[in-house]
C-alpha cells in the first residue's frame, strides 16, 4: 500500500506535467497565424492538436526514462520524490554553470569533438544532422515569433530581408544540412553496410522518419512554388530546394498544398513523440549524462 | 518470473545507458569483443543494448502498460559471462563520442549482476574467499606477506610505517609480496627508494589486499571492508604520502578508496615518485644500459588515472636507452588481457589479447617490451614465452634499479 508521501510525490509529478503541457497547449493555441497560407483553416485545427498531443507524448516520455533513472542507487526517495528534488538542483548547477554546460553541450553533444579524429565521414554525417536540426528548430521559434508575436515586416513582407534570408533560404539550408547527414547515413546503414553499423528497427525507423519528414519539408515547399501559393510567388530561388523540386511539379500540386501541410506537420509532430522512445533520445540523454557526471556527489558512482 | 533489481544500477549507469548513440565506434578497439574474439555482446556497445533491452522488459513503458516479461536464465547467464570477459581497460571510454565513462559502468554492471545472484563467476570465486579470508587473492598466509624483503635485509633499511612511521609508505601489493614471479618489482622498488635516501617503510605483514579485485569483480561490500580496513592502518601510520608499485593498487587507493573513506594522504604510482626525485636531482640513473625499449601503459594507470609522461620520463632519464613508440601507445594501448579477472576466468582469451599486444612490441623492433604494472608484466611476459618472441620483458623499475646501482 503506496504512503501518502509517495501518492503526494506523484501527485506533485503529474501536476507539474499538466502544467507544463497546459502552458504548451495555452501558447500554441493562443497564436493567431494570420500569415499561414492554408486555405482550409480546419487542417490547421488538426495539426494543433496533434502537436499539443505529440509534445504531451514527448513530455511524457522523458519523464518516464528520468523515473526510470531514479530508480537507480545514489538518491534518496522514491523515483518521483528524487525526480522533484532534482529540478531545482538542475537549476542551480545551469545556472552556476551556465557557461559550462553550453559548451560542453557544444563541444560535447553536437560538435563531437571526440569523434572529428577518429572519423571524418561520421563526424560530418553527426554534425550536419544534429546541427541542421537545431538550426531548423532555431528558425522555426524565431519565425514563429517574428510573425505570430513580433508582427515583424521584414518576415512577412514577400521580399522582406528575413522572409527570404531566414524562411526562405536559412530553413531550406537547415533542411539541406539534415538530408546530407541522413544521405549519408542512409548509405553507410543501408548499401556499405560496414561492420561497425548495426542496423535494428530503431536504427532503420530513426533514419527513414527523420528522412521522410526532411524530404516532405521539400515536396510541400516545390508544390507551394509550383502552386504559386501566397508566400511563395516571388524571389522562389532563396527556397533554393523547394525551388529545384518545383522545376519537376505541375501547377496543379498547388489545390493539394493544404493537405500536404498537414501530412507534414503530423509526421513531424510524430517525430517529435517518437523521440523518448527511440534510439534518438540519445540527444537528449547524451548532454544530460556528461553534465550529471560533474553534478553529482562521488558516493552516487560508488 | 524473477524480477531484476535495478536498484544496484547507479543512476549515471542507467542515464548512461540511454545515452549511448549506439555508434559502435567501441567495437572494433574493444579488445576482448572486437579484436581477440569477433563477438558483438561482449563489446560495449552489445553489453549496454543487451541490459537495457533486459530491464526494459520489466521496467519500461511497454511492460508497465502490457505488464513484465520474464527475462530467460540462459539470456541472463549469457551476458553475466559476457560481461566478464571485459578487461575494463576503458579503451571503449577513450573512443566513445558521447564521453561516457564506460570504465564506471561496467564496475557497476557487474556489481548489478552480483546482486542479481548471477556473478561472481565460479572461476572468481575462489581469490574472493582468499582475500575474504586471508587478505590476498594469493591463498598466502599472513605472516609470509613481508617476507620478499628478507632478500635485501642488509642492502636496504625497510622502516615498519606503523611503529616507526616514515614519510613514506610505500604499499607493496599482493602480487609483488606473494608471487616469487614479480618479487623482483618490489625488491626493485625498495632498492631504488633506499638509493635516493627516501624514508620509507610498509605496512609489513599488516598490509591487506587493496581490494581492486573484488571492486572489478562487482564485489563492492566486501571491497568496502578491505579498503576501510587499510584506511585505518594509513591512519595510523599517518605517512605524508602513499606510493604504490602495482597500477592496479594505485589506482584502487588513489581512485576508490576516497568514495569509501576518509583519505587524508596523498597517492602516488611509483613512476610519479621517481620522476620527482629524478627530477630534483636525488635520484641519478648513471649506468648505462644499451637497448632499445618500447613502453605498455597499464590500463589502471595510463587510461584510468591518466598517466603517460612519468613512466616515458625516467626511460628517457637512463642512458643508453632509446625509447620507440608502438603504433597503439597511451591513452590508445592496447590491454594486456589480465584485467577485470579476464586471466583468471579466461584465460586462453587472456593470452590472445596479451599476443596482440607482443605483436605491437615486436613491430617496434624494440629488444624489450617495458610497463610498470604486476599484471601487465605476468600477462606480457607468459605471451611471450609462449610465443617464442625475442622481445625482452621487463619492469621499469628493474631497468631503473639497473642505472643507479652502485657500481
Amino acid at each position: 500500500m503506496p504512503g501518502t508521501r509517495y501518492l503526494k510525490d506523484r501527485l506533485g509529478l503529474y501536476l507539474l506535467f499538466s502544467a507544463v503541457v497546459t502552458s504548451f497547449a495555452a501558447i500554441v493555441l493562443f497564436l493567431p497565424y494570420d500569415t499561414l497560407y492554408l486555405r482550409d483553416r480546419m487542417y490547421l485545427r488538426i495539426f494543433l492538436i496533434t502537436i499539443i498531443l505529440c509534445v504531451g507524448v514527448f513530455i511524457f516520455g522523458c519523464v518516464y526514462n528520468a523515473l526510470l533513472w531514479m530508480r537507480g542507487r545514489g538518491l534518496v526517495g522514491t523515483p518521483e520524490r528524487r525526480l522533484l528534488g532534482m529540478i531545482p538542483r538542475v537549476i542551480r548547477f545551469a545556472g552556476r554553470r551556465l557557461g559550462g554546460v553550453t559548451s560542453a553541450f557544444a563541444m560535447d553533444a553536437v560538435y563531437l569533438s571526440k569523434l572529428k579524429g577518429r572519423s571524418l565521414t561520421r563526424w560530418s554525417m553527426h554534425l550536419l544532422i544534429l546541427g541542421g536540426f537545431l538550426l531548423m528548430f532555431l528558425l522555426d521559434l524565431v519565425t514563429t515569433f517574428s510573425l505570430d508575436i513580433a508582427k515583424y515586416g521584414p518576415m512577412i513582407q514577400d521580399d522582406g530581408w528575413a522572409k527570404l534570408w531566414i524562411r526562405d533560404f536559412g530553413l531550406d539550408l537547415a533542411g539541406l544540412m539534415m538530408f546530407a547527414g541522413l544521405m549519408i547515413a542512409f548509405v553507410r546503414r543501408f548499401v556499405l553496410r560496414p561492420k561497425i553499423v548495426r542496423t535494428e528497427l530503431p536504427d532503420a525507423a530513426s533514419v527513414l522518419f527523420l528522412l521522410a519528414v526532411v524530404v516532405g519539408g521539400f515536396l510541400l515547399e516545390g508544390m507551394g512554388i509550383a502552386g504559386r501559393i501566397p508566400g511563395h510567388e516571388s524571389n522562389q530561388i532563396y527556397s533554393f530546394l523547394g525551388y529545384a523540386f518545383s522545376s519537376v511539379m505541375p501547377a496543379s500540386v498547388g489545390q493539394y498544398y493544404d493537405q500536404a501541410w498537414l501530412v507534414h506537420g503530423v509526421m513531424s509532430a510524430l517525430l517529435i513523440a517518437y523521440i523518448p522512445f527511440s534510439k534518438l533520445f540519445h540527444m537528449i540523454a547524451t548532454p544530460i549524462a556528461i553534465e550529471a557526471e560533474k553534478m553529482f556527489p562521488s558516493e552516487v558512482r560508488h | 518470473m524473477k524480477k531484476l533489481d535495478i536498484s544496484s544500477l547507479d543512476v549515471l549507469s542507467l542515464m548512461r545507458f540511454d545515452a549511448c548513440t549506439r555508434c559502435g565506434e567501441c567495437t572494433t578497439t574493444c579488445p576482448t569483443g572486437g579484436e581477440a574474439q569477433d563477438d558483438e555482446l561482449v563489446t560495449p556497445r552489445g553489453k549496454i543494448l543487451k541490459l537495457r533491452e533486459m530491464y526494459l522488459k520489466q521496467y519500461g513503458l511497454k511492460a508497465r502498460l502490457l505488464g513484465a516479461k520474464d527475462v530467460p536464465d540462459g539470456e541472463m547467464k549469457e551476458l553475466t559471462s559476457k560481461a566478464y570477459e571485459c578487461t575494463i581497460c576503458g579503451q571503449c571510454k577513450t573512443v566513445c563520442p558521447a564521453h561516457l565513462d564506460t570504465i564506471s559502468m561496467w564496475e557497476n554492471m557487474r556489481e548489478f549482476l552480483v546482486a542479481n545472484n548471477l556473478a561472481p563467476l565460479p572461476a572468481h570465486e575462489q581469490i574472493i574467499k582468499s582475500i575474504e579470508n586471508y587478505d590476498n587473492p594469493w591463498m598466502q598466509p599472513r605472516t609470509q606477506r613481508s617476507r620478499w624483503s628478507k632478500k635485501i635485509d642488509g642492502e636496504v633499511k625497510i622502516k615498519d610505517s606503523l611503529k616507526d612511521k616514515p614519510e613514506v609508505l610505500y604499499f607493496v601489493g599482493c602480487t609483488a609480496a606473494y608471487d616469487p614471479n614479480i618479487r623482483e618489482m618490489a625488491l626493485n622498488t625498495a632498492r631504488v627508494l633506499s638509493r635516493a635516501k627516501v624514508d620509507f617503510g610498509t605496512l609489513g605483514n599488516d598490509e591487506g589486499c587493496c581490494g581492486s579485485t573484488l571492486l572489478r569483480t562487482g564485489l563492492v561490500e566486501s571491497a568496502r571492508k578491505t579498503a576501510q580496513r587499510n584506511i585505518e592502518k594509513f591512519e595510523r601510520a599517518v605517512p605524508s604520502m602513499i606510493v604504490t608499485s602495482c597500477a592496479g593498487c594505485f589506482k584502487t587507493i588513489r581512485q576508490d578508496y576516497p568514495k569509501i573513506g576518509r583519505m587524508n594522504v596523498k597517492t602516488v604510482h611509483i613512476t610519479q615518485l621517481v620522476t620527482e626525485l629524478i627530477d630534483s636531482g636525488k635520484l641519478k640513473p648513471e649506468t648505462r644500459i644499451e637497448g632499445t625499449v618500447t613502453f605498455h601503459d597499464p590500463c589502471h594507470l595510463g587510461r584510468h588515472v591518466g598517466i603517460y609522461e612519468e613512466p616515458r620520463k625516467i626511460l628517457e632519464s637512463i642512458p643508453g636507452i632509446k625509447l620507440i613508440e608502438m603504433e597503439r601507445t597511451r591513452d590508445e594501448a592496447r590491454c594486456c588481457g589480465a584485467g577485470g579477472g579476464v586471466k583468471t576466468a579466461f584465460p586462453d582469451l587472456s593470452q590472445k589479447i596479451a599476443d596482440l599486444r607482443v605483436k605491437d612490441a615486436e613491430t617496434t623492433g624494440a629488444d624489450m617490451l617495458v610497463t610498470s604494472c604486476p599484471f601487465c608484466y605476468q600477462s606480457l611476459k607468459s605471451a611471450i614465452e609462449t610465443k617464442g618472441s625475442s622481445v625482452r620483458m621487463m619492469d621499469l623499475l628493474e631497468l631503473l634499479a639497473l642505472s643507479v646501482q652502485k657500481d
